[in-house]
């Protein structure tokens, strides 16, 4: 019998590829895409399946040697190494945004080495001025032809606006998992968390909404869920596309509770608000919703004309402080992935905006290896006992 | 630096010294500007636009990447990039930014400019430019030095054209149209930063004579071409910033380079090479180690001319902007070219690889490399991520091999002059052999 609910989760979170070759079985075309900022509602007025590309923390990095670098982001070089391995081979297609610098020579190395059937780069501004939120619609034009040149459809406003509905809910039903880790104990683990988002990059859409229905329901009435532990944390910085560092943090006592990462709420919060034009809704929604430390934005000067620091990192940073509230956070695990710039950037405001709210926090650099997670143990075992 | 003075075999041009000299004297000029209570401007390369408005505007600008470069040549970048360490920025993020970060640091705590700075030091800026094309640092790192100055930040945003994206109908024309809000983006936000107006006349003289010295100085690096190559790539990284950074009056500065052409135009008419026998022809990519710089006198020694560098420090191919009436459209159209310029080529060719690894094949070609030193920076993405397909393409399609020499730009830990030596020699077996390939394979070097 077919599993269900988390088990189901789980079992697609063990074996990404399973559900995929089923789907390219049944005649579905599977594009990959990288990051958040792939418009996937057009994808998926299309019929096709948006299928994220994740790298593989238990696989050797080999043959990206010869084409991506060792100083760079070693969670792009897994990906490009499961590329060049034939591990993506039921792909129709990649669609690559500038999600940061590597990822954007990624998606051109991908296309040189791996030559899909289809291929798309999507420019992406960084910061939200009115000429770049108006470029960045006008970029979605061009993914829109490239796509409709490629599936021989026609993308229609209707057909856009019922794959932005069905999107809507996929992000309000993720709103309402975390919501089940509010309270103490949550409801669901960390590591549960992470399983059912890695299904969701997997699955289409509706399937993955009615996956979240079946969580959403057996841990709301589940008797046996996380014990609670004395330290709630938040983790917040480059992607986790694996349990591993959230089994150590809640191996050694502590419930992870919410996160700000590329898989996790900074992918689903945001909902696309109706407008008119749903490219414009589009726009706004990836390029200006979107919190991710990649975009820039401005900090209204104070009367002098200076930029006042403090306000500066809450412009930046103020979401944060709501989440810690709302989800009862009493620690935070800053990590990030060696040479991930954008973040790595963030780490010493992001450090003094803790302090300012006084909300202690950590910070760990790690390779996206499993052999490095031994030290990394030892310190989040310190500071949990610093929190108490 | 007296024993590299004695070592020295690279013919250094005459006219290389004033080039390098307008780029020293900015820090000097806006030191003097932030006394009389000028605006100074932090800025990084943002290729040209935001330079032009900010000289229209009387704003001093200096490059906090170049200063990186000076305070790595002087050995002052030690003592920043602890500073920048002790601080919680991770050491693998960029050498340059770490180096500025520290400073500023520095700075906050001095409540001046460092003591011991180089050149006279940065003074506090008004203003802090950052761009978004090539890294994610051209942006990040102004964002970052918000925990020591009081500085506002502009972005001044960019396409990432020079895909196959870009050949899209009508994508050149809405990425210029983009070029040109964001400069009048810019021009607004100075307009309200500093409360009076540009003068529109001086911005579209300087825009003008800023085509003009790019011109100028592509010219030069069109005259490397020649066999013994006349010009050495040590006099390209001290000529280049004059252009890329916009030290001084472009139309001086043009000035300087055509007196540049002369004398590399003379050396090639004269068959004079940079080196006393050129045994081989390299290019090199992508930026040098700033703080060992004598390491290519020992390989001059050995019979190596670098003649071409990374297309990203070259001057765009000139074109045609006569017919552009919009001045911010001409800079723009320039910008755009920079980002470009190669790829018209590499898609006729059925070249195409990446906007960011084909030029090389072009350089390699055009200017007959027997091999090309690639010096991957340990921390800078930008400069090193492409640079295995580089190896890998410019193998298959030209057989020209590349050495690989680990380093960076700043952090003189990361490079190991010697060991580097030792991976030369070998190297010249190496060239040796694929000239013999690329002859048999009719290839034209």
């Amino acid at each position: 019998m077919a599993e269900t609910g988390l088990n189901r989760a789980k079992e697609i979170c063990q074996d990404r590829a399973v559900s995929a070759r089923e789907l390219k079985a049944g005649g579905r075309k599977i594009i990959g895409y990288l990051d958040i900022f792939p418009v996937l509602e057009m994808m998926t007025a299309l019929d096709l399946v948006p299928y994220r590309l994740l790298g593989d923390i238990n696989e050797p990095i080999t043959r990206a040697d010869t084409c991506l670098p060792t100083v760079v982001c070693p969670f792009l070089r897994s990906v490009m190494d499961l590329g060049l391995k034939g591990k993506y081979d039921f792909l129709d297609g990649v669609v690559m945004a500038h999600g940061c610098e590597v990822s954007e020579k990624t998606a051109h190395i991908w296309r040189i080495y791996l030559d899909p059937p289809y291929a798309h780069f999507l420019d992406t501004p960084h910061t939200t001025h009115p000429s770049a939120r108006q470029q960045f619609k006008a970029l979605l034009k061009y993914f829109k032809e490239t796509l409709e040149v490629f599936t021989g459809k026609e993308l229609s406003t209707e057909k856009l606006r019922e794959a932005i509905r069905i999107h809507n809910r996929q992000r309000a039903l993720v709103r309402e998992l975390y919501h089940l880790r509010k309270p103490d104990p949550p409801l669901v683990s960390g590591v549960e968390t992470v399983q059912v988002l890695i299904a969701l990059a997997s699955l289409p859409v509706a399937e993955g909404n009615e996956l979240l229905r079946q969580v959403i329901g057996e841990v709301k009435q589940r008797k046996n869920g996380p014990p609670g532990k004395p330290a709630r944390l938040m983790v917040w910085g480059s992607i986790i596309d694996n349990t591993a560092l959230i089994d150590l943090m809640e191996s050694i006592g502590a419930n992870v509770v919410m996160d700000d990462t590329s898989l996790g709420s900074r992918a689903y919060f945001p909902p696309v608000e109706p407008t008119d034009d749903p490219l414009d809704g589009l726009a706004h929604r990836y390029l200006v919703a979107l919190n991710s430390p990649r975009t820039f934005r401005e900090t209204i000067l104070n009367k002098i004309n200076k930029k006042d620091y403090l306000t500066d990192l809450e412009n930046r940073f103020g979401y944060l402080k709501d989440y810690a509230r709302e989800w009862s956070v009493n620690g935070v695990i800053l990590q990030v992935l060696r040479y991930c710039d954008i973040h790595g950037y963030e780490v010493p405001g992001l450090s003094d905006y803790l302090d300012h709210i006084g909300l202690p926090g950590i910070y760990l650099e790690h390779d996206y290896g499993k052999a490095a997670l031994a030290q990394l143990r030892t310190r989040v075992q310190a500071f949990l006992e610093i929190i108490g | 630096m007296a024993e590299e003075k004695k070592k020295r075999v690279i013919n250094r041009l005459k006219t290389m010294y004033p080039l390098r000299a307008l780029v020293d004297g900015t820090y000097e000029k806006a030191i003097a500007a932030s006394r009389e209570g000028k605006p100074v401007a932090w800025c990084m390369v943002n290729w040209w636009g935001g330079d032009a408005i900010l000289r229209a505007m009387d704003v001093a600008a200096i490059y906090p990447e170049d200063y990186g470069a000076v305070c790595a040549a002087f050995g002052a970048a030690p003592a920043y990039l602890a500073s920048a360490d002790a601080d919680g920025f991770p050491t693998h993020m960029c050498g340059y930014a770490r180096n500025c970060l520290g400073y500023a640091a520095q700075m906050k705590e001095s409540g001046d400019i460092p003591p011991e700075a180089p050149m006279g030091g940065m003074p506090r800026p008004t203003l802090l430019l950052g761009s978004g094309y090539f890294c994610d640092t051209r942006y990040k790192w102004f964002q970052s030095l918000g925990r020591y100055l009081d500085a506002p930040v502009w972005v001044l945003e960019m396409p990432h054209p020079g895909v196959k994206e870009s050949r899209l109908k009508g994508a050149r024309e809405h990425d210029i149209s983009f070029l040109v809000a964001e400069l009048e983006g810019f021009i607004s936000f100075l307009e309200r930063l500093l409360g009076r107006k540009v003068d529109r006349d001086r911005l579209t003289e300087i825009i003008d004579d800023t085509i003009e010295m790019n011109r100028v100085w592509h010219e030069v690096n069109e005259l490397r071409r020649a066999k013994p190559c006349p010009m050495h790539s040590r006099d390209f990284w001290s000529s280049m910033p004059a252009a890329l950074y916009m030290a001084a009056d472009p139309r001086v500065t043009a000035g300087l380079y055509r007196e540049m052409y002369d004398e590399v135009k003379s050396m090639a008419d004269s068959h004079l090479g940079a080196i006393p026998e050129e045994k081989y022809r390299l290019a090199f990519a992508e930026l040098p180690p700033w703080h060992s710089l004598g390491f290519f006198n020992q390989l001059a020694e050995r019979g190596w001319n670098f003649v071409v560098e990374s297309w990203a420090y070259h001057p765009p191919k000139p074109i045609d902007l006569t017919r552009v009436t919009n001045p911010l459209e001409r800079i723009a159209s320039l910008t755009y070219q920079y980002f470009t310029g190669y790829f018209e080529d590499a898609f006729a060719t059925g070249d195409w690889w990446g906007y960011f690894a084909h030029p090389y094949l072009e350089l390699a070609r055009e200017y007959r490399c027997d091999g090309i030193m690639l010096h991957p920076l340990l921390t800078c993405r930008t400069a090193t991520n492409h640079l295995m397909v580089v190896q890998d393409q410019l193998m298959k399609k030209l057989k020209v091999p590349s050495l690989i020499i680990e380093g960076d730009i700043v952090d003189l830990n990361l490079f190991d002059p010697a060991d580097a030596l030792r991976k030369a020699e070998t190297f010249e077996e190496t060239m040796s052999h694929y000239r013999k390939v690329r002859q048999a394979a009719g290839l034209a070097w």
